[in-house]
């Protein structure tokens, strides 16, 4: 009887073909990038299927062997790391968007606060966390480590925080109330109702928050080349800004 | 020799000091929801025991998010508790304490079933026609004869703290000192280009330990079981 | 020192119906095995409840269903001794020992330790596990544990069942101890015939779930209409005789009962020593003439009282010899050969083989 059910369940499964384009791309990306796929499927023949994940992971995967065709990161680092490793195709490296850092609060809150140099960010939190992608290795946690510290708060926050698993989990604490405040991208806390952004971190507090792009190194799937300029054209690019991205330049 | 970095050292203390707990505050709960699933009949016994399972069967972020909901500050039990008695597991090791001990839990409970099931129930009639009743004749017989399921049970528990992660950092986070317990602290060098080595030396600290729960669970179990070997023949 | 039992309980398809009442002693419940004997014992215990009934115990109501009275039982100050010892195996033998004692505090009785340990002989035995005993020795411990729990009365449960008859052999003396120390009453369930004859005073017959008769163990186990119950093979009597003879040149011993002498291989007892003595029907042989030139040594005088016979091939006397009754199995066919009759004077031949002290109920050492 179990054997039936396995067997039969294996029917219902997508056939991936061999001849699938597999991206791997950054989980802060989903809704944008599952929107393009959408896209091209309707003009293209080929099946995009794409793994999200956190950048570092998806990176250390490729350094492995896994068999993408494209990545697509949250930050230039772990782009950087597989560029150094000789792992991507250089010449078709490009920046796909932007992003931008923002301090949000549970929708009920009612705390304001404009950001500037030193701003009263720990009175703001009271006995409350911060919370926060982890600073130590997520894309987005280390954007908000440079914000604070170009600010100059960092010290005065660092024993506040909260660090998340991702940054989607700092959505969660913020959302539940269970953190005062937290630090996102600006597509994340659009995208969540229960949430309100308090003011947006100037640009210049932090290095660009770019999603750069590029093939793997090595003999990809044909119509990989094809879908990552479908990203870079007019039309890709108002998908990314109708999820609240911000032009990569 | 093999020093540990301050780093390593809280991770080390943290893991230690939130495993013990765990452990210490589910026995009895354990024991307790055991003897009655064994040896009560009530009505929702299954159900019961379906919830002392799901732990088990949950993805751990998810029983993470669901002690998230439950005991945040605004959560029913997070309120009461900081309501009551002005406690705040939030972001705390007593958190991460609670998700260990929730994920550890059905493991107890199983191994103590075990152990409750095997214990010969003529042996308590005998001590109640001596005069103990059902309370103490618990205490006397069943429970000492239980010893050795319990004591695995403990260690089961105890294990997979150390081992614990998805649950706890879906609901504590990952704070040094507070809720970076070494599950964590490795996960968090694995994600940083070149910690590969620090993640390493993290885990053979890890594993050390559970060797020695494992080996000092094995020389309990070998003592108590001589002691109360039913006799054979 | 009573207890007054009626009670009635359904078990699966079978149906417990007992009433009964005995006294002080040794008070065996004997039947076959499915009886309902056990859980008779059982519910005075408290360990299965009647579904009807009264059981009081010295007079004290443990159990009346008219009366919604249930002791638990805890409470009910009794002794338990299990047919499987029953020994909690995390504690030694002196601590299983003093179990009882722990719960029964506040009850005063002149059972000490000490004098426990003397009567079942488990000096020796004090900081052993219970593992490491043999099952003689574990039921002298059991037997221990329930005495010192203070009980008003004690409860045996097929104690010898689980042992081979050298291990019964240690432990029947202790029995016959504590019976004759006559404190507290004792009721034994059995249903090994040799056991009941040699231990009780009393006995309470029951089949299928019912109290066939009661009484004085000689009484009960001669009565004509009862062989079938209690086995064809296993039918005959019993005597209490005295020593009043040593024969040291053919290593006979006389004994003597109201009613005649018989001899029989030598018994090592003092004379004067009272035993009692089982005569199996099926070893008693019936002469209308007194017989000569006979190897038998055993001839009784005496008179039958009564015939009965069934639809197999035999037919059973009762004799009177002298005040005592014995009961006599031979064929339907010898009977009519030999024209028995109601009140005719016969010799009743008793093979001095059927008298083999080990197969007998006779102590055979001090």
């Amino acid at each position: 009887m179990l054997v039936a059910l396995a067997t039969m369940s294996l029917a219902f499964l997508p056939a991936s073909s061999k001849a699938d384009i597999l991206v791997f791309a950054a989980a802060s990306l989903k809704e944008a990038i599952d929107a393009a796929v959408a896209d091209f499927g309707k003009s293209r023949g080929e099946r995009v299927v794409v793994s999200y994940a956190a950048s570092s992971a998806l990176a250390k995967q490729i350094e492995n062997g896994a068999p993408a065709d494209l990545f697509i990161s949250a930050d230039l680092e772990w782009m950087d790391y597989l560029a150094a490793r000789n792992l991507i195709d250089a010449s078709s490296r490009a920046n796909l968007a932007g992003n931008r850092l923002v301090l949000i609060a549970p929708a009920a809150s009612t705390a304001a606060m404009t950001i500037g140099p030193g701003f009263a960010i720990d009175g703001l939190l009271g006995r409350g966390r911060l919370a926060i992608a982890d600073p130590e290795h997520v894309p987005a946690g280390r954007y908000a480590r440079a914000a604070l510290e170009r600010l100059g708060v960092w010290p005065s926050v660092v024993r506040k925080l909260a660090p998340a698993e991702n940054v989607r989990a700092a959505l969660i604490f913020v959302a539940r109330g269970e953190a005062p405040l937290g630090i996102v991208y600006r597509t994340d806390a659009l995208a969540e109702k229960a949430v309100r952004i308090v003011d947006t971190f100037p640009a210049d507090s932090h290095p660009p928050i770019l999603y750069p792009a590029a093939l793997i190194a090595g003999p990809v799937k044909p119509g990989a080349g094809a879908f990552l300029a479908s990203l870079k054209s007019a039309k890709g690019q108002a998908t990314f800004a109708r999820f609240g991205f911000t032009p990569a330049e | 020799m093999f020093e540990l970095t301050p780093v390593e050292a809280e991770a080390l203390a943290l893991s230690l000091r939130v495993a013990c707990w765990a452990v210490a505050a589910s026995l009895p709960l354990g024991i307790f929801v055991a003897f009655a699933l064994t040896r009560i009949e009530f009505p929702g016994r299954s159900i019961v025991s379906g919830l002392v399972h799901l732990p088990l069967v949950l993805p751990p972020v998810v029983t993470g998010y669901a002690l998230l909901l439950l005991f945040g500050r605004h959560g029913p039990l997070g309120a009461w508790l900081e309501a009551s008695f002005d406690v705040v597991v939030a972001f705390r090791w007593t958190g991460a304490a609670i998700a260990s001990a929730v994920m550890g839990f059905p493991l107890m409970v199983r191994a103590i079933r075990l152990s409750l099931e095997s214990v010969d129930r003529r042996l308590e009639a005998a001590a109640h026609t001596l005069g103990a009743n059902r309370v103490w004749t618990f205490l006397t017989v069943t429970l000492p004869l239980t010893l050795p399921g319990i004591l695995a049970g403990a260690i089961l528990a105890f294990a997979k703290s150390l081992g614990e992660f998805g649950a706890t950092i879906t609901f504590v986070s990952n704070i040094p000192g507070e809720t970076r317990t070494l599950p964590n602290a490795i996960y968090t060098f694995t994600q940083v280009p070149g910690g590969e080595q620090e993640a390493l030396r993290l885990c053979l600290i890890a594993v050390a330990l559970s060797m020695a729960a494992l080996l000092a669970s094995e020389i309990m179990a070998r003592f108590l079981g001589r002691r109360t070997q039913p006799d054979v023949g | 020192m009573s207890v007054e039992l009626s009670v009635r309980r359904r078990l699966g398809a079978f149906q417990l119906d007992a009433a009964f009442t005995c006294g002080a002693g040794l008070t065996a419940i004997f039947g076959r095995s499915g009886a309902g004997k056990t859980s008779v014992i059982n519910m005075i215990a408290g360990l299965i409840k009647p579904d009807r009934g009264r059981i009081a115990v010295d007079g004290r109501v443990l159990f009346d269903s008219d009366q919604r009275i249930d002791v638990p039982p805890h409470d009910r100050q009794i002794g338990y001794v299990f047919q499987e010892d029953r020994l909690f195996p995390h504690l030694s033998v002196r601590q299983n020992l003093l179990f009882g004692r722990w719960f029964n505090r506040r009850r005063v009785s002149s059972t000490s330790l000490e004098s426990v340990v003397a009567l079942l002989g488990l000096e020796p035995l004090l900081p052993r596990r219970p593992s490491t005993l043999s099952g003689g020795e574990k039921q002298r411990v059991a037997i221990g544990r329930a005495l010192l729990a203070r009980p008003r009365i004690l409860l045996m449960d097929e104690p010898l069942a689980s042992l081979d008859s050298a291990r019964k052999g240690e432990i029947m003396p202790a029995i016959e101890r504590l019976r004759d120390e006559g404190r507290i009453p004792i009721l034994y369930v059995s249903h090994a015939l040799d056991e009941v004859a040699r231990l009780a005073d009393t006995l309470v017959l029951m089949t299928d779930g019912r109290v066939a008769a009661t009484g004085r163990v000689d009484d009960v186990l001669s009565r004509l209409d009862l062989p079938p119950l209690t086995g064809r093979y296993e039918a005959g009597s019993i005597l209490r005789v005295r020593i009043t003879g040593q024969d040291e040149r053919f290593a006979l011993t006389t004994l003597t009962f109201p009613g005649g002498t018989l001899r029989v291989p030598r018994i090592d007892r003092p004379i004067g020593a009272e035993l009692r003595v089982r005569l199996h029907a099926r070893d008693i042989a019936i002469s209308t003439k007194p017989p000569e030139a006979l190897s038998v040594l055993n001839v009784l005088k005496g008179r039958i009282t009564g015939i009965a016979t069934d639809s197999g091939p035999f037919a059973e006397l009762t004799l009177a010899i002298g005040p005592a009754i014995i009961l006599a199995r031979i064929t339907k066919l010898s009977r009519e050969t030999l024209g028995l009759h109601d009140g005719q004077e016969v010799y009743a031949l008793v093979k001095s083989v059927a008298l083999d002290p080990r197969a007998e109920a006779v102590n055979e050492r001090g």
